[in-house]
């Protein structure tokens, strides 16, 4: 099944850091998207393969990024993204561990 | 319109909208977002704006307010901000919103009390503060223009606002802003994350009145939820020992372990140690000299977003001389501090 391996990084906690506690990821198969979300997700990821730098806004201070690898067919790519940037559905299926 | 890509550039999102590879819906998401993206770009620019003209207003010299309004917003567990006004957070049933207003009104006596700034911009800014942001929400951030804080998961972090120098942290990232304007990468992301968690632990302290020998020097201590706890961790960071077991985010503690791309919230660990040793050297309460000192090497300068380390190390070496000329014990209190971070 194509899907979306998501891993939350950043913010207050520097979670996803070399020494962090704390791991925090997630998965959603791409059918599971709405048609809405898909498109989203889709256009994230053709940005990134036409060299767009998806920035997060320029005076945020401990925001969150996600990085999001896709499978498709076989092809895998990954992107990093704001949260600003994120539909939530993604973000709604991320989970905070203690490793 | 619900498509949130207002950051990717215009040119690319045309192009897109271009795109024969794309679906029609794709194609006209992307149409749609261009046309977001032109009522955004303004946003922004306002925003940025609004900090120029209130770092223009510091030189001008113009006033908002005497002492900033402290306002405190309910987001319901939604995300939209700033949420819904709560009229008289002081008097709230919600403790969050009690915190909120009480906690950001403390950070604001602080810094006038400590440091004669009136509010994060120096003129009397409005501190604004929204609570309960999105669902179990594990963070605190600085938006630019207020502080947002979530709920916590309630199992490995607790409400953000329970933690006074997670609130004297996100503030200080406005006084940053507002000052030195450090960048948020390189460097300059390491000191700009090391001055908020030196002056969130400074007014910790400062609230508790406590000397250096008495303070705990931890980060978000008061966040860390029953998970956490069970698992031996007490706080986010620890200033004295930021490599310690008990940090849910330790971090190096030396600046040969700095390496391009670090996130700051690891790279803020070695001037993080370099103040905790300057300020036990020195001895006293953290905000009588040491902080002077770091408070001078921020905001006495004019704007350098891509400070290093090195520089402002250097700064506060200087200022040390010169804030306190007759005690060359202070000198060497900073001097020794940065040295032995490698700085």
């Amino acid at each position: 099944m194509d899907e979306l391996k998501i891993e939350r990084l950043g913010g207050l906690a520097g979670i996803g850091g070399p020494s962090s506690r704390i791991a925090s990821r997630g998965r959603i198969g791409l059918s599971e998207l709405s048609p809405r979300d898909r498109s989203v997700v889709e256009n994230l990821f053709h940005a990134h393969a036409k060299g767009a730098k998806i920035a997060a806004p320029p005076l945020l201070r401990d925001g969150f990024r996600y990085r999001i690898a896709r499978i498709v067919d076989g092809q895998a790519a990954t992107i990093e993204v704001p949260e600003s940037a994120v539909p939530q559905t993604l973000i709604d299926c991320v989970k905070d561990e203690l490793i | 319109m619900t498509c949130r890509c207002h950051i990717i550039p215009p040119k690319v999102l045309e192009r897109l909208a271009r795109d024969k590879a794309l679906s029609s819906e794709q194609r006209k998401d992307c149409a749609d977002t261009v046309q977001f993206e032109e009522h955004w770009r303004k946003l922004r620019s306002l925003l940025g704006r609004s900090s120029v003209i209130a770092v223009e207003s510091v030189a001008a010299k113009v006033t908002l307010a005497a002492k900033p309004a402290i306002t405190v917003y309910d987001c319901a567990t939604g995300t939209a901000l700033p949420g819904r006004p709560i009229a008289k957070p002081a008097d709230a049933s919600d403790k969050s919103a009690v915190r909120a207003y009480t906690t950001t009104t403390g950070v604001a006596d602080f810094y006038r009390e400590v440091f004669g700034r009136n509010s994060v911009d120096a003129r009397g800014m409005t501190l604004q503060s929204s609570i309960h942001y999105g669902r179990k929400y594990n963070n605190a951030f600085w938006n630019g223009g207020q502080m947002v804080y979530g709920d916590g998961d309630g199992e490995i972090f607790l409400d953000f606002t329970r933690s006074n120098d997670v609130i004297g942290h996100e503030l200080t990232h406005g006084v940053t802003q507002f000052s030195a304007q450090l960048e948020y990468s390189g460097e300059a992301g390491g000191l700009n994350e090391s001055i908020s968690d030196v002056f969130g632990s400074m007014f910790r302290q400062w609230s508790k009145k406590q000397t250096v020998a008495k303070a705990d020097w931890l980060i978000g201590s008061e966040i860390m939820g029953p998970d956490a706890k069970s698992q031996g961790y007490t706080c986010l960071r620890d200033m004295a020992d930021p490599g310690a077991k008990h940090c849910l985010a330790p971090q190096p503690s030396n600046y040969k372990q700095y390496k391009a791309g670090m996130d700051p919230h690891d790279s803020s660990g070695f001037p993080n140690l370099a103040f905790y040793k300057a300020a036990m050297a020195i001895g006293g309460k953290s905000w009588e000299k040491a902080g002077h000192i770091w408070y001078q090497a921020l905001t006495g300068y004019p704007p350098s977003p891509r400070l290093k380390m090195k520089a402002f190390a250097e700064r506060t070496r200087q200022i040390a001389k010169s804030l306190y000329p007759a005690e060359a014990s202070v000198y060497k209190a900073v001097d020794q501090g940065w040295s032995a971070v490698g700085l």
